[in-house]
């Protein structure tokens, strides 16, 4: 959207290096800057920090250390003198270089093999300079097209928060923001509630839940027009939690206009509602699988809360979770590699983030003991969740990796911010 | 407060006595079904649901003469709160109607028969443990069972919107078992 990239001879077997990930040491030493102006010094320093950041989040490589970094003589950017970086015990080198001019920034990356001197990826940005981190991100992306996963560093997060509530009214609205946390922006401005957004599979839309006509119903953003559009209104009946499919074409949502909470599918535009779950129980909260054949969602028909999927057209209920008291908001994992459902659990009277493997049925905690956390959602390539967590008192979104190993929590800036949904 | 009591205490004794004078008068039809349809819940003088106020053969309306009429402070438009009808509570994760909710509901229904111009929006509330959508269904099942209540003692169906806020506007934003009681709640926002 910003940045236009243009590849400069990419090697044709690049990603055979990059088949045994965990082996790859990257150094990333400080982007130089293409004149001395402080500009140009300013993009280069985000531009390290970030691309830095972003590949680390991934979760793939290993790095070298910024002291081994620093006891090295300095980059020459167009002759790097590998033998310095071997002496580190660097297989990859990235070397950025940045040129601020006016309201404009370049930026050029290269990725070389460090054994070989051999160039892997070349590659030139251009765009409006207000944003370094975006090209970073743009970067960090496309040094992951030189292994098999999809990089998240370009990658959204919707939100809801109550960050501009005017005094006396608990106004709510939805909110973007980059992955990690930076460059929040506003989508609704209705001063109602708005919740529980939901990305489309393009990424340009966002279905939500407002209350802007009184009670609950389903709405579509079109984040980059402006302008929404009512999915649900005028037919008796609240509607919400909203789900695309993942081929976007129908949106699943919990509706009570048949007189109890069911599970109900629509057509993306609204049209065509049908009831698919008929329990005198509440079904709400749901969510399809990576196929589009299945939904996945909470029902409390045995007495408690748990999470059930069925096939897409209402059949086949089976129950999902089996250990605990209290298991609701399921999503499942859009990895074609694990077969997994994230969901929130009540565990010693606190709700936390788990897993369940659908394969082997085993169930793995993400988040243990230091407040609540609810609401999962998987990063596109599910391995990565997001969350909203409570800690001192205010609700924050959190990440981790799909081991949830490593939990941590996002900038996200002011209020209380909840129900991420990260988006393409 | 006590005027509205005591008013409401008065009209309560009219409808009492003219609904025992519409019993002991007429021969009334069988119920509707003998297996004890609910078509016929609040209509059949053998159930023992209470009576109908609104309307119905058996009970003459009631005008404005002898109540305070039009004359009643409605809830804050822009945040719903406040209002002449006082808010009724739940146990936790539970949409059931405990028997002071029922009473307090008959109160309500007796001021909205004497208020015919009041039209209310019945929200149902949570406490904020659980997940929003959870709490969404609750919340409405909250709404839905006050609101099917005033129904069944005759308040008319297009007076009554049920809305569900879930956990999303708590009347006390702390998080300790004193608040979740005041939170789980349905509250009667009203208006003319």
């Amino acid at each position: 959207m910003w940045v236009e990239a243009r590849a400069q001879q990419p090697s044709a077997d690049a990603s055979l290096v990059f088949e045994d990930l965990g082996t790859q040491r990257f150094a990333i030493p400080d982007c130089i800057p293409k004149s001395g102006d402080e500009a140009s010094r300013e993009a280069c320093r985000t531009l390290t920090q970030v691309l830095k950041s972003d590949l680390q989040f991934e979760n793939l490589f290993k790095f070298v250390p910024d002291n081994l970094l620093a006891a090295i003589p300095p980059l020459n950017p167009d002759n790097p003198n590998m033998i310095d970086f071997g002496g580190i015990n660097a297989s990859i080198l990235v070397v950025t270089r940045a040129q601020a001019t006016g309201s404009d920034l370049s930026v050029e990356m290269k990725v070389i093999f460090v054994k070989s001197g051999r160039v892997m990826l070349a590659k030139r940005y251009s765009g409006k300079a207000d944003n370094p981190r975006v090209f970073a991100h743009q970067a960090s992306d496309d040094i992951m097209t030189l292994t098999q996963y999809r990089g998240v560093a370009r990658t959204k997060i919707a939100f809801t928060s109550d960050r501009d509530a005017q005094a006396n009214r608990r106004t709510k609205e939805i909110y973007i923001m980059d992955y990690d946390g930076f460059n929040p922006r506003r989508v609704t401005v209705n001063r109602s509630l708005n919740l529980l957004p939901a990305w489309s599979p393009d990424g340009r839309s966002l279905a939500y839940v407002s209350y802007r006509q009184g009670g609950p119903e389903v709405f579509l953003a079109h984040i980059y027009e402006g302008r929404s559009q009512s999915l649900t209104s005028g037919k008796d009946g609240q509607a919400f939690a909203p789900a695309f499919s993942p081929d976007g074409k129908r949106i699943a949502y919990a509706s009570s206009r048949g007189g109890n909470m069911e599970i109900w599918v629509a057509n993306a535009d609204g049209t065509g509602a049908r009831r698919l779950t008929s329990s005198p129980g509440l079904d709400t909260a749901p969510f399809w699988s990576p196929t589009g054949n299945e939904i996945a969602f909470t029902s409390d028909r045995s007495g408690t809360p748990q999470i059930y999927a069925m096939d897409s057209e209402g059949l086949n209920v089976r129950r999902v979770t089996t250990v605990g008291n209290w298991n609701d908001a399921p999503a499942w994992s859009p990895s074609k590699q694990w077969s997994e459902i994230a969901y929130t659990s009540r565990l010693d009277g606190g709700f936390e983030i788990a897993v369940k493997n659908l394969e082997s049925g085993e169930v793995r905690q993400i988040t243990q003991g230091q407040g609540s956390c609810e609401y999962p959602t998987w990063a596109p390539s599910g391995r990565h969740l997001a969350f909203a967590c409570r800690r001192g008192g205010k609700w924050q979104v959190a990440v981790a990796d799909r081991l949830g190993q490593r939990v941590q929590l996002l900038p996200a800036g002011a209020g209380n911010n909840v129900y991420p949904d990260w988006g393409p | 407060m006590v005027r509205r009591r005591l008013w409401g205490l008065i009209v309560l004794g009219i409808m009492v006595s003219l609904s025992f004078h519409a019993c002991g008068g007429k021969k009334r039809p069988p119920a509707v079904a003998q297996g004890g349809s609910s078509s016929s819940y609040g209509r059949d003088a053998s159930s023992q649901a209470p009576l109908p106020l609104d309307s119905g053969p058996d009970v003459q309306p009631i005008g404005n003469d002898n109540t305070t009429g039009s004359e009643f402070e409605a809830s804050d438009p822009l945040t719903g709160e406040g209002g002449p009808l006082e808010d009724i509570h739940f146990p936790y994760d539970q949409a059931v109607l405990t028997e002071e909710a029922r009473g307090i509901l008959e109160k309500h229904a007796l001021w909205l028969q004497n208020h015919r111009e009041a039209k209310v929006v019945v929200e149902g509330h949570c406490d904020e443990r659980g997940t929003a959508e959870y709490n969404l269904a609750l919340g409405d099942k909250r709404a839905r069972a006050a609101r099917d209540y005033l129904l069944s003692l005759g308040v008319a169906a297009d007076r009554l919107t049920g809305v569900s806020y879930g956990k999303e506007k708590p009347l006390d934003p702390a998080s300790n078992e004193e608040a979740w009681l005041k939170n789980r709640r349905a509250h009667f926002t009203v208006s003319r």
